[in-house]
């Protein structure tokens, strides 16, 4: 299940999006950066909406689109779903109808599950028989997937399918994702702008920026590198920590906010030991916005805190020093 | 109720009517939704032309449009001399050559209100059905067909409204047999031109009138109809 972009370029309108990788699809990849990046145009390529302008494409060995040659399989014959933002549910249909547009296409051999029991997993059986234009923009999105997943496709797109919903029933539908992938055996590259989606989904994660994209890699090791912090707001900044670290349940793992970590030149006393780390500063980096992240290293991993320069000198802390990092109960 | 109000004669007008406009309407509308599908795509080469020919009827002559048809179609032309030891088909004088004229008059109407409703789907739509394995040839009948269905029998509707007023190229290309090619305008014309007979077109007037009338509502229910379905 190898996704391979060589030297492809898409153009949409004034954009341009240049892709040079290649991947092994398993679990759920998620494709990251700031809007505008280019993360949809990244899809639309891949699904076959979108043309590539120079480069090679190929899934499982098989060729896609080739600029060079010009061979082109057209979306419809690639296998490829893809779950648009704005759920695109066919008007003239009922929710059933959808499904069953989806299921009337599906090659014999491949194997999916059935419109009823998809609808009874993804909770909206009742629906069933609603036409698509009074449903809640949580059901659109759900229906969508139930759409895409009846198809049987060999790999899974999403273009932000989460992004009418928020708080808790985000969560709930990421959770899904990550179940279905794993159900189904459907490997899903999901596109999101959002850290927190990343975090807790990603088995794997492609950067992309500014009409770049620029690495790749198990989503562990990609979080952890210099360049990924550049896709970063300020605020977000921070370091991943495995979920087993904090005890965050089911989640890939879990992202700790410089800003939501305290240092302290002592053990602490009398708070929650839970989220206390002991560990040794690493480095101590002054940033032009005039903050200090400080970098320790512990058991869990490296803990990056963000605190003023006044914090700094008070607590007398230097490089090599033991220190401990605490962290906000509400962080998590 | 109808047949209480109306003489065998105006019955029998009636029909021919009904049944001219009728053929009209499936004559053309094929062509009609090809013209309407190829005009609705973004810019091609020869589109304008495509567009010109579709516009045509809508501005020349009615009477012209019949002559055409005579000269194209009629029983000395070689096409029609052919239709006719090949098929056994005439068009002049019967009512099918009065449908066929109609149907060439309508055609500009059909082909606007489908096109209008064929711009007014969602293109994103047509993505979602080709990533769920949809092809170009089935993406049309299972998407861009029904998506303008309503907009398609809009059309159909104020063509056969629009049909049952005919005149100019019917009398020119079918001429004015009673009982195969006279449609209400064409009776009407007959009883202005009888002295006497100044009732008789009044009321084939009336007639007319009220199926005009019965077709543009009808068309309109339905292009809400349409507007609704679409508003998804």
């Amino acid at each position: 299940m190898t996704l391979q972009l060589r030297e492809a370029v898409v153009r949409r309108g004034g954009f341009r999006l240049a892709a040079d990788f290649e991947l092994a699809m398993q679990g759920v990849t998620v494709v990251f950066g700031p809007s505008g990046a280019g993360k949809s145009s990244l899809l639309a390529a891949i699904a076959g909406l979108q043309r590539l302008e120079t480069g090679l494409l190929t899934f499982n060995g098989r060729v896609l689109e080739d600029a060079r040659t010009r061979v082109r399989v057209p979306a419809h014959e690639r296998g490829i779903g893809l779950v648009f933002q704005d759920a695109r549910l066919f008007p003239h249909l009922t929710v059933k109808g959808n499904l069953d547009y989806a299921e009337n296409r599906r090659p014999a051999a491949r194997n999916a599950p059935i419109v009823i029991e998809i609808a009874r997993r993804l909770q909206f059986e009742n629906l069933l028989g609603r036409p698509v234009r009074n449903l809640s923009g949580g059901e659109r999105s759900r229906v969508a997937l139930a759409r895409a997943i009846v198809s049987a496709p060999e790999l899974l797109l999403l273009d932000e399918p989460f992004s009418a919903l928020d708080g808790r029933r985000r969560r709930d539908f990421l959770v899904l994702l990550r179940e279905l992938s794993r159900e189904q055996n459907l490997p899903m590259l999901v596109v999101t702008h959002h850290l927190d989606d990343a975090v807790e989904i990603a088995s794997q994660i492609v950067m992309v920026r500014a009409g770049r994209v620029i690495g790749h890699g198990a989503a562990a090791d990609v979080m952890a590198r210099p360049d990924f912090m550049s896709l970063l707001d300020r605020r977000d900044f921070g370091v991943r920590l495995p979920a087993a670290a904090v005890s965050a349940g089911e989640a890939e793992g879990v992202w700790v906010r410089a800003d939501s970590v305290l240092i302290a030149s002592e053990q602490p006393r009398g708070i929650s030991a839970r989220h206390v780390w002991r560990g040794m500063i690493a480095s101590i980096v002054r940033e032009t916005t005039g903050g200090v992240l400080v970098s320790l290293a512990t058991d869990a991993g490296y803990i990056l805190s963000r605190i003023t320069p006044e914090a700094l000198q008070d607590l007398g802390l230097e490089e090599g020093r033991t220190a401990w990092a605490v962290l906000k109960a509400h962080a998590l | 109720m109808v047949r209480a109000m109306l003489t065998a004669d105006e019955l029998q007008i009636l029909s021919t009517s009904l049944g001219v406009a009728g053929r009209a309407v499936l004559f053309s509308l094929p062509v009609a939704i090809a013209f309407a599908w190829a005009l609705s795509r973004p810019n091609f080469p020869g589109k304008s032309v495509l567009d010109t020919i579709a516009h045509l009827p809508l501005v020349l002559p009615p009477v012209l449009v019949g002559y055409l048809l005579l000269l194209g179609l009629g029983a000395q032309s070689p096409f029609g001399a052919w239709l006719k030891s090949a098929f056994g088909i005439q068009l002049a004088l019967t009512a099918e050559g009065a449908a066929v004229a109609t149907a060439v008059m309508a055609f500009p109407l059909m082909v606007r209100a489908i096109r209008l409703s064929f711009e007014a789907t969602d293109p994103g739509l047509f993505e979602a059905a080709s990533v769920l394995r949809a092809g170009p040839w089935d993406r049309f009948w299972s998407m861009t067909l029904p998506l303008a269905w309503p907009g398609v029998l809009a059309g159909a509707v104020t063509a056969f409204a629009a049909g049952l007023g005919e005149f100019g190229a019917v009398i020119t290309f079918a001429s004015n047999v009673e009982g195969e090619t006279q449609t209400l305008p064409l009776a009407i014309n007959a009883a202005l031109n009888t002295p006497g007979r100044d009732d008789a077109a009044f009321r084939l007037a009336l007639i007319s009138l009220v199926a005009a009338i019965v077709g543009l509502v009808l068309a309109e229910l339905l292009q809400r109809w349409a507007r609704r379905r679409l508003a998804a």
